[in-house]
Formats: structure tokens, C-alpha cells, sequence
């Protein structure tokens, strides 16, 4: 039994060498493909947008201070 | 876009495997009917329970789950995957995974993402907790494989992570054989499980 696997569409993508680094730096810690960090970036991003649209507020907490702080997206 | 897979069942009743399919995808109408079938159901349960005088500690802890809000909360995400297991007609099972934003914390594997499984639950008929004789089994365990199978085609490699109901500790700790965290004091101090891709590669052997 395996979970199904959708279609897939490929991409060319242009990266500088400091966002080349980025990624491959993600790829290396997460131990996951460039592909797969992309894909991650892009859900965390489709969710952030979808809920700032709702009027909704990013925020980090410190986790011993609890100190928040909004994160600014454009 | 659903994709549906094969999978069998145990018919506790027949005492043999029958086909269900494992749906990855599940359409608003799929939820909504599996929550128009399972509530009254539960509902004529719990009122059993109650006028049986079954202690409340006993009571299904998921009862106040409701899958269409879940269903509706989390459509629009990329990040959100609803996976059902339909068998005779009905919704044997569901499960919420969430495949973005979780990271492992078994030190081992820290940091590294899995698939976090917001909310499983088999129909109320096939809960051995509810009734004296449950429908099927293995509804819970295919839910897991389908999680592990999603960590796997996420380059996971199976790693998936949960918060269990108290009812459901020792089934994860025991059947699963995934590693107990403790409570977390973030999310009602419910336990935290884990399983590692050893742990994922043992329960599909």
C-alpha cells in the first residue's frame, strides 16, 4: 500500500550563489532534496499568505522569555 | 484530486480480509457524509454509555471531533492532506496530516521534517472501546502506514509525529512502537510520539 502519488511538473529555477548557498545549506541540515525544501517553503508560504489574507498576524515567541515579535511580510 | 489505493480490511464479524480503498484526496462530500454516518452513531452510543452508567473517563475522548470543521479549516492549504478508508460504502477511518512546518525532536533525527498527524480516528462501529463487537480492524494501523508512506514520498523517510488522546497511549507506545515524548504542556499536555525511520521500517515489515 503506498499513499498516492500526484503528477508532477518540472521547473527551471535561477537562483544567486547566496540563495544557491541557502538552499543547499536547508538541503544538507533538513536532509531532504532541494526539491523537497522548495516544496516545503512553498506550503509554509501558500499558508502564511492565505491566513495574513484573512487578516490574520505572524508572530515569533522566544521560548524562555516569551518575548514575541511579528515577523513583516510583504 | 483524490488517488485511491487498495488495502484490506479484517471483517471481525466474517472472520476474513476484505477490500477497502484508502483515499488520499477526500472531497468535501466524502467528509460530510462520513460525519452524517458516524455521528448519530456515536450519539445513540454515548447515550448508552450514559444511561448504562458508564463512567465519562471511559467515554470516546475524539466524540467531540467534527470532521467537516476540520475539513473546512484546512482545504485551501498545499500543506494539509485528509486521507479516508472506504469500505462497504461507508468511511472506515480518517486521518488529518499536516505536511509542512514539523520537525522531528527525537535527538537522533533532530530538526529533521516528518509528517505531523493532526487527527485519526476509525468509525465509531469499529472502536472495541464503544462496542462489544467492532466491524473491522486495521483501520488505524493503515492510517499509520499511510502516514509513513506520505513521510517516505516527502523524502521523510518516514519519520511522522502525533499528539495521542490518553486513550490512545499505549496503542501508538505498544502497537506502533513509537517513541513516547511526554506530555506537552503546549497542546494539553497530551503525549508526544514519534517514530523514526527504524521505528517506520519495523511497523511496515
Amino acid at each position: 500500500m503506498e499513499a498516492g502519488t500526484q503528477s508532477r511538473k518540472t521547473m527551471t529555477l535561477n537562483l544567486t550563489e547566496a540563495e544557491m548557498k541557502a538552499l543547499d545549506d536547508l538541503s544538507a541540515t533538513k536532509d531532504i532534496s532541494k526539491t523537497a525544501v522548495l516544496r516545503q517553503a512553498l506550503r509554509l508560504y501558500q499558508m502564511i499568505e492565505v491566513r495574513m489574507a484573512r487578516g490574520e498576524k505572524l508572530f515569533f515567541e522566544h521560548d524562555i522569555t516569551k518575548e514575541k515579535a511579528e515577523l513583516m511580510m510583504i | 484530486m483524490s488517488v485511491t489505493s487498495l488495502v484490506h480490511l479484517k471483517d471481525r464479524g466474517a472472520g476474513r480480509f476484505v477490500e477497502a480503498n484508502l483515499i488520499d484526496g477526500l472531497t468535501r462530500e466524502d467528509v460530510e457524509k462520513a460525519d452524517a454516518d458516524w455521528k448519530p452513531f456515536l450519539d445513540e452510543q454515548i447515550k448508552r454509555m450514559e444511561s448504562t452508567g458508564i463512567p465519562k473517563h471511559k467515554w470516546p475522548q475524539h466524540r467531540h471531533w467534527n470532521w467537516r470543521e476540520k475539513y473546512d479549516a484546512t482545504e485551501e492549504y498545499l500543506a494539509y492532506r485528509m486521507f479516508g478508508i472506504e469500505c462497504q460504502s461507508q468511511m472506515q477511518g480518517l486521518m488529518l496530516a499536516l505536511t509542512a512546518g514539523k520537525n522531528s525532536q527525537i535527538a537522533s533525527q533532530r530538526g529533521r521534517p516528518l509528517v505531523y498527524v493532526h487527527f485519526l480516528a476509525a468509525a465509531p462501529w469499529n472502536l472495541a472501546s464503544i462496542v462489544a463487537e467492532p466491524r473491522f480492524s486495521l483501520v488505524g494501523s493503515i492510517l499509520v502506514a499511510a502516514a509513513i508512506h506520505l513521510s517516505i514520498e516527502e523524502e521523510f523517510q518516514g519519520r511522522i509525529g502525533l499528539h495521542s488522546l490518553p486513550q490512545s497511549d499505549d496503542w501508538y507506545r505498544k502497537t506502533c512502537g513509537m517513541t513516547d515524548l511526554g506530555p506537552d504542556q503546549t497542546v494539553e499536555n497530551l503525549r508526544y510520539f514519534e517514530m523514526t525511520p527504524e521505528q517506520a521500517s519495523e511497523f511496515l515489515r
